[in-house]
């Protein structure tokens, strides 16, 4: 049955020159499971928005074509008429919770739909059960877990009883763990209740093996359109091209494929990658070539038994004794809550040890203060919008510069505008800015003092593909200077192909740090996709702690 | 940091009926403002302390009431540079300003100022009783009861409901640009102030983009379609809570005919009046006080019984 039909669907937000979504000719039928992915700007976002009725009606803007929702006309029914059919669910858990319990949460909808006291209590007792949170029930919303408060808006629009459930970039907040939780909830909501789902994400490499189709838009056109594995295989150079980001098992499916080996399916798992490298492997292999390890041990940061309570009583590190070099990139990895932020704090004395000391080149940052270190230690965080403040980008970058009283503003904010690729927005208003150009803007705004430190504190968290590998080429550059790099990161697929070192928190103590090859191979939750490929290939000599594609390709003749 | 959430903790005073707490602490606020003189303030301030302290919101309280002295401070020190009533005068400026003449400084513009705070002092512990002791979606059900608009009691429960996010982004914000070498805490007031703008621009412009996100995933909630909105929780004044609610309104009447009877005001100006009372205004004063302490046991009697 279809359940939506969009049939060449223009839309203009107002006043922009060109159209969000061009053309749009697209059939859902009840009960898939589909992927909706593409760059930021390619209209992802337009088209869920315009299949619930927020466009036109809430955004205004220039339609023509049609769609329907179960046979109604979204023009002319707006998204409050439309929300017992489609639901959807929003990427900041934060900005779409209105009241301050979960209960309360879930009824919001169901009010609003006037619906009687007894009907709301079932309902909620329902959608409760469903996604397995009847625990938190009283609980306040400002206490939840940013995956617990994601699983109350995903129960809050399920009590609707919608037959079709969108959900936009809904992992793109959570951690790891949490995001794989939400994820095989949808799965779930597909397969036992039938529910429709469309799901927008534009990073591939964890949701792919759940949908049934995958279609791509870019520039606000539908690109690819298909059973997900077939798309995958036949347009493979369009995603590509495209900027998104293939998982690591299909990119070596293609790689295998183009090599003349015979791969009839795209593997979507990494269990049937494992099934398509037995069949390739007993062909041909060789020994992999180990660059030395670089012999520079000239360290710049020295942290000497640190503990750290805060002032409510827990304790967010113990006895962490640290070590860091000029030009190591670091990649510091754990779970949530392990104190990866904590740690990294201390660093540019944001936090002071509670015991222990924390030296930066040779300084005790007890001894000094923040803005005094900010000289040689710079610290991006993760969402550039907590540090765009000025009215043009020139201005955000010589903020800084001026702060610290540097001399030579001028050469080093072109110098800067420079390599950032920004001189040509150097006028604009950063907020106005895409996604990444504003996280482009941030980092400037901390690299032009040339820090010898360099922290980020998730930089690639929602970013693109190739946005993505613009900016750790760049810390590769920076680091290779002499400079120090640390990230702060859930990213293993990143981490395997850039950082030297990798240090793993739990619990506020390092459980491991090493080469990442020692830390990530066979580490479970923290081991990259090809890693957990080739754990099944040891008996054919293939070496264990084997990360990326590029290397495994290298020992494939 | 002043916390203003609202946290579930079982005490007498969070048993007591919404209603009821709210009819107490609207008699605190009205009598505050009939009562001119400084003694029945100060005791309409002391009469809320009993109800703070059982509802175990003491640490709260106290970082919010240092937060309200400083205001008071201010009160204090703006009255007396203006108010040049009075007759006992401490300082004079030796200069003169245009339109205002001589500053000058009385005995009686301090202790004017005095008075003021203390109402302050009342109005604000009886407020915080409130929002410390009532789960902040009851106070919307109240007003929705009495009759408010559901919209306006909307965008007031969701700012209250977006205070916690904005204070936690307040912290994040100002971890950034102190990495970016801003110093907070140097230079002349106005340097102090223009380095808080480095905080608070962003945390503006966040709100606003927040504003707008919150906005849609209502609209997609189905909010405001049309017809007339159901309530999942009720707020019931239920039999046994009758007499908490009597008890909560009996000071605010009783305490309406000591002002209409003419007692409860007091002369700051020209010069200060004596603080004695009569007998019987002495009387009436501590029933007044004792009436509104008298609250407390009925929260005792009612905790225990489901409350929903």
């Amino acid at each position: 049955m279809k359940l939506i039909k969009i049939e060449d669907f223009t839309f203009y937000y107002s006043g922009a020159p060109r159209p969000a979504l061009e053309e749009i000719n697209l059939e859902i039928r009840d009960g898939e499971f589909v992927l909706v992915t593409g760059p930021s700007g390619g209209g992802k976002s337009s088209l869920c928005r315009a299949v619930n009725g927020l466009i036109p009606h809430f955004y205004g803007g220039k339609v023509a074509g049609r769609i329907e929702v179960q046979g109604r006309d979204t023009l002319k029914h707006p998204p409050k008429e439309l929300a017992t059919t489609v639901g959807m669910v929003f990427q900041d858990p934060e900005n779409q919770l209105v009241a301050t319990d979960v209960e309360r949460e879930i009824a919001f909808g169901l009010e609003n739909l006037a619906f009687p006291r007894d009907l709301i209590a079932r309902r909620i007792e329902e959608a409760l059960d469903t996604l397995g949170i009847a625990d938190l029930r009283h609980r306040q919303l400002y206490e939840l877990s940013g995956g617990e408060k994601q699983k109350v808006a995903i129960a809050s629009v399920l009590a609707l009883h919608p037959r079709v459930l969108m959900l936009d970039e809904p992992t793109s907040e959570l951690d790891p763990h949490s995001a794989e939780e939400v994820l095989a909830i949808t799965k779930r909501l597909n397969d036992e209740l039938g529910i429709t789902i469309i799901l927008i994400e534009h990073r591939l490499d964890r949701v792919i093996e759940y949908a049934d189709r995958l279609i791509v838009l870019n520039g606000g056109r539908v690109v690819a359109d298909g059973k997900t594995g077939e798309v995958l295989s036949s347009n493979y150079h369009d995603i590509e091209a495209i900027g998104l980001g293939i998982p690591p098992v299909i990119r070596l499916a293609h790689e295998l494929k183009s090599r003349g080996f015979n791969i009839d399916k795209m593997p979507l798992t990494v269990q049937e990658g494992r099934a398509m490298l037995s069949r390739v492997l007993p062909q041909a292999y060789a020994h992999l070539p180990r660059p030395k390890a670089k012999q520079n041990n000239k360290p710049v940061i020295e942290m000497e038994k640190l503990w750290h309570i805060y002032p409510e009583g827990n304790t967010a590190l113990q006895d962490i004794s640290l070590q860091i070099d000029e030009g190591e990139l670091v990649a510091i990895m754990g779970r949530n809550a392990s104190g990866k932020t904590t740690l990294v704090k201390h660093l540019n004395g944001l936090l002071k040890p509670s015991r222990g000391t924390v030296a930066v080149g040779g300084i005790d940052t007890k001894e000094t203060t923040t803005a005094e270190l900010a000289r040689r230690v710079g610290f991006v965080f993760q969402n550039p919008n907590d540090h765009l403040l000025a009215d043009t980008v020139a201005e955000e970058i010589a903020f800084t510069l001026k702060n610290l009283g540097c001399k030579d503003t001028g050469s080093r904010l072109s110098q800067t505008l420079d390599i950032f690729k920004l001189a040509e927005h150097q006028s604009q208003y950063p907020r106005s800015l895409s996604g990444g150009q504003k996280q482009r803007v941030a980092l400037a705004s901390v690299v032009a003092i040339q820090p010898r430190i360099l922290i980020l504190d998730e930089p690639t968290r929602g970013m693109e593909y190739r946005l993505k590998h613009e900016l750790m080429d760049f810390l590769r550059e920076y680091a290779g200077r002499g400079n120090t790099v640390i990230l702060v990161t859930h990213d293993v697929e990143t981490v395997a192909e850039y950082a030297d070192r990798v240090v793993l928190l739990s619990n506020g103590e390092i459980v491991a740090d090493g080469n990442k090859r020692q830390v990530l191979s066979q580490a479970l939750l923290f081991s990259p996709q090809i890693n957990q490929l080739v754990q099944a290939f040891t008996e054919y000599g293939i070496p264990d702690d084997i990360l990326t594609v590029a290397e495994l390709l290298e020992i494939i003749k | 940091m002043i916390n203003l959430r609202y946290r579930p903790k079982g005490t007498p005073v969070h048993a007591l009926n919404p209603f009821a707490k709210l009819a107490w602490v609207a008699s605190i606020f009205v009598l505050s403002l009939l009562f001119n003189h400084p003694v029945y303030l100060l005791l309409l301030f002391l009469s809320t302390l009993p109800l703070i302290i059982a509802a175990r919101i003491w640490r709260q309280w106290v970082s919010l009431m240092k937060f309200t002295l400083y205001l008071c401070l201010a009160i204090i020190i703006i009255n007396a540079l203006v108010s040049s009533h009075g007759v006992h005068l401490l300082w004079q400026a030796p200069f003169q300003l245009p339109l205002v003449g001589t500053p000058a400084v009385t005995l009686e513009a301090i202790f004017f100022g005095a008075g003021m705070c203390l109402r302050l002092l009342a109005i604000i512990s009886a407020f915080a009783l409130l929002t410390f002791t009532v789960h902040p979606d009851d106070i919307m059900l109240a007003m929705l009861k009495m009759k408010l608009p559901y919209k306006s009691v909307l965008a007031i429960s969701l700012s209250t409901r977006f205070i916690p996010t904005l204070i936690e982004d307040a912290a994040r914000i100002s971890d950034v640009q102190r990495s970016r070498g801003l110093e907070l805490d140097r230079g002349r007031l106005t340097q102090r102030l223009k380095s808080r703008m480095a905080i608070i621009i962003p945390l503006l412009s966040n709100s606003l983009d927040r504003t707008v996100q919150v906005a849609e995933a209502m609209e997609a909630r189905a909010f405001g379609s049309g017809q007339k909105r159901s309530f999942y929780k009720e707020i019931a004044l239920k039999k046994p809570d009758i007499p908490a609610l009597i008890m909560g309104l009996i000071p605010l009447l009783l305490g309406i005919f000591i002002w209409w009877r003419g007692m409860g005001d007091y002369q700051y100006y020209p010069a200060l009046a004596r603080l004695g009372f009569t007998g019987l205004e002495g009387t009436l004063l501590a029933m007044l006080i004792l009436c509104l302490v008298m609250i407390l046991p009925l929260g005792l009697a009612r905790k225990g019984i489901e409350v929903d």
